[in-house]
């Protein structure tokens, strides 16, 4: 036989019992010809677009999931960042937030990602505007994902921006109070964001893109998890990460041959492939049971940055090995409401905010999918993105804030926000004031090895 | 759904030939024109659909579609021994019009474990509906049978 049965074996163990999926493929969509004079106009373009390049989408990837035995858990479509297409348009944003968001209903994906703008170094009135329209766009659509990037290792860090995007965290959760501030899950604030990545909330069709392609993201926390537990408890560090290495190789060439099946049956162009572990509220899914399986008696100790850096480094191996084509983020995801695990370790103290913002230093993205307490102050969500921002732009990687200050809410509770978002309990902040500084506004300049002419 | 992508190709066709700057025009009533001609000779949705397949694609896909078939199905059964499952499993196979490439099957401790590579080229249904059929046998033998691709464990395997 071509195969032996234990490769038969560990491919099927994969997809059917560690939970192997292709996390998402994302449709990217450039709408910059949509742009005209009136919101209403553009609205109707982006509409008839969508339609045009995403009908068959769901339908095509679920077959070829099925065909492959991988399940497609998601279908999302990400376009050019809005604040673009609408910036010599006269009407309400939100006007265009709702068109887009009913077309993405109508064809069938879960997340529409792009409601963005693009401010690290500074914001046109237009864009200001625009990131004022935020709130209402997320509380009055379903699918539509907004993000912010507010600073780049080139040109440093927007603190205006940073100051204004705290306002506009406040704004959305308390618009959706009822539902625990589920609209802030649906937004996410950048420093270094990528234009291909194809995982919500942070996902849009970045400028340098071409008219449309297709991004896939792979996960497989489960299939990691598994190995690790099942490796010999002496096994030295170094082999362990051979193992990740191996296993994130397969992980990435099976979602890259699905990713090419469906490009190559939209008649759309690959894009990428992003592998990064990314957790889901399903018991074995979790990143942080991956940690704990290294030998921590639970995730957020002493350690376990130590830990991260070297399964992110190992995952961005081998899919690099794997695919010619790696892009996106790659590396692990550390969202605290999507994994079982971390919720676990935040519930017994064992992982504070503090412990995650050093995380964020060596994991793929940043502070995710975080709730604290409804009180927090506009400034001090501002100084959390601040401090993540600070991260990103000196260590020349993404970083990223998604934190819910869920109204009504306070340390020790619990908010449950529903599906793929999971439930989050509620994370203490440090309650002294970051205010003055947050006020200050301006721009924390550019670091030295910005300048690499 | 078909027709929407055999547009789709005759358009990039007509434009790699006249280049980026036909006019759009042009480029349209050369394509609904090729259109027309073929359209007659187009069979059902299903048919036109699988002929377009084995049109080759472009670009870095062709390395990677040449290794491991699309034509050929991984199929796995795993369970408690008894008599009649390669039976029930074979009997789908045959009625579908699968060929079995190669087989094999072991059974240790009571385990029963058996792998099949058939080739479904001439298969008369859909991989969704070959799937469906196995689920269903495979709940009456009590047996778990999976089916895959094969291009599926030739990237994962093989480089």
């Amino acid at each position: 036989m071509e195969y032996s049965q234990a490769e038969i074996l560990q491919t099927v163990a994969m997809t059917e019992m560690e939970h192997l999926d292709v996390r998402t493929v994302t449709l990217g969509l450039s709408l910059r010809d949509c742009a005209t004079a009136s919101i209403a106009e553009t609205a109707e373009r982006a509409t008839e677009k969508i339609h045009r390049f995403a009908d068959r989408l769901v339908e095509t990837v679920d077959q070829i999931g099925d065909e492959y035995g991988i399940r497609v858990a998601n279908k999302r479509i990400a376009i050019t960042p809005v604040s673009m297409i609408t910036e010599a348009a006269s009407g309400d944003p939100v006007e265009l937030a709702r068109a887009i968001d009913e077309a993405a209903g109508a064809v069938g994906v879960d997340f529409i990602g792009g409601y963005s703008a693009l401010v690290h170094k500074g914001a046109t009135d237009s864009e200001r505007e625009f990131l004022n329209s935020i709130p209402e766009a997320l509380s009055t659509t379903r699918r539509l994902c907004s993000s912010v990037n507010v600073a780049t290792t080139r040109a440093g860090i927007n603190m205006d921006a940073v100051r204004q995007v705290g306002i506009i965290i406040k704004e959305a959760a308390e618009r959706t109070s009822n539902e625990g501030g589920i609209a802030c899950a649906k937004f996410v604030c950048f420093a270094n964001s990528v234009e291909d990545n194809p995982f919500m909330a942070g996902a849009f069709h970045g400028v340098g893109e071409p008219e449309a392609v297709i991004n896939v993201g792979v996960s497989g926390p489960g299939v990691v998890n598994y190995a690790i537990r099942h490796a010999a408890l002496d096994l030295p560090l170094q082999e362990l990460a051979e193992i990740i290495k191996k296993l994130s190789f397969k992980l990435s060439r099976a979602g890259e041959l699905v990713g090419r099946e469906a490009a190559r049956r939209l008649g759309i162009p690959f894009g990428i492939i992003d592998l990064s572990l990314a957790p889901t509220p399903v018991p074995g899914d979790s990143v942080a049971n991956i940690i704990e399986a290294m030998g921590f008696e639970r995730a957020g100790t002493h350690g376990t940055t130590a830990a991260l850096a070297l399964l992110t480094d190992a995952v961005k191996k081998g899919g690099a090995m794997a695919s010619g084509s790696v892009g996106g983020m790659s590396g692990a995801f550390i969202p605290v409401s999507e994994d079982a695990g971390m919720i676990e370790a935040v519930r017994l103290g064992a992982l504070s905010l503090d412990k995650l913002e050093a995380w964020t230093s060596v994991c793929s993205v940043g502070i995710d999918m975080v709730a604290v307490p409804g009180s927090t102050s506009a400034e001090t969500i501002s100084a959390i993105i601040a401090d993540e921002m600070a991260i990103g732009v000196m260590n020349n990687k993404t970083t990223a804030v998604r934190i819910i200050p869920v109204p009504g809410r306070e340390v020790g509770d619990m908010v449950e926000f529903g599906g793929l978002l999971g439930s989050a309990p509620i994370m203490a902040v440090n309650l002294f004031s970051s205010a003055d500084f947050i006020r200050r506004g301006g721009r924390i300049p550019a670091p030295i090895h910005s300048l690499r002419n | 759904m078909a027709n929407e992508e055999l547009i789709y190709r005759l358009t990039k066709a007509v434009y790699s030939r006249l280049g980026a700057a036909a006019s759009e025009q042009t480029v349209e009533q050369l394509v609904t024109e090729l259109f027309r001609e073929v359209e007659p000779f187009l069979g059902t949705n299903g048919s036109s659909y699988s002929s377009l397949q084995s049109i080759p694609s472009s670009g870095g896909f062709v390395s990677q579609s040449q290794e491991g078939s699309s034509d050929r199905m991984i199929i796995s059964v795993f369970g408690v021994d008894h008599p009649g499952i390669v039976a029930g499993v074979a009997q789908i196979l045959a009625e579908a019009e699968c060929s079995i490439v190669d087989i094999n099957q072991t059974v240790v401790q009571g385990k029963f474990a058996m792998v099949i590579i058939v080739n479904t080229s001439r298969a008369r249904e859909s991989a969704t509906e070959l799937k469906e059929r196995l689920r269903r046998e495979g709940e009456k033998l009590g047996v778990r049978i999976y089916a895959q691709r094969e291009d599926l464990f030739n990237a994962m395997h093989r480089i």
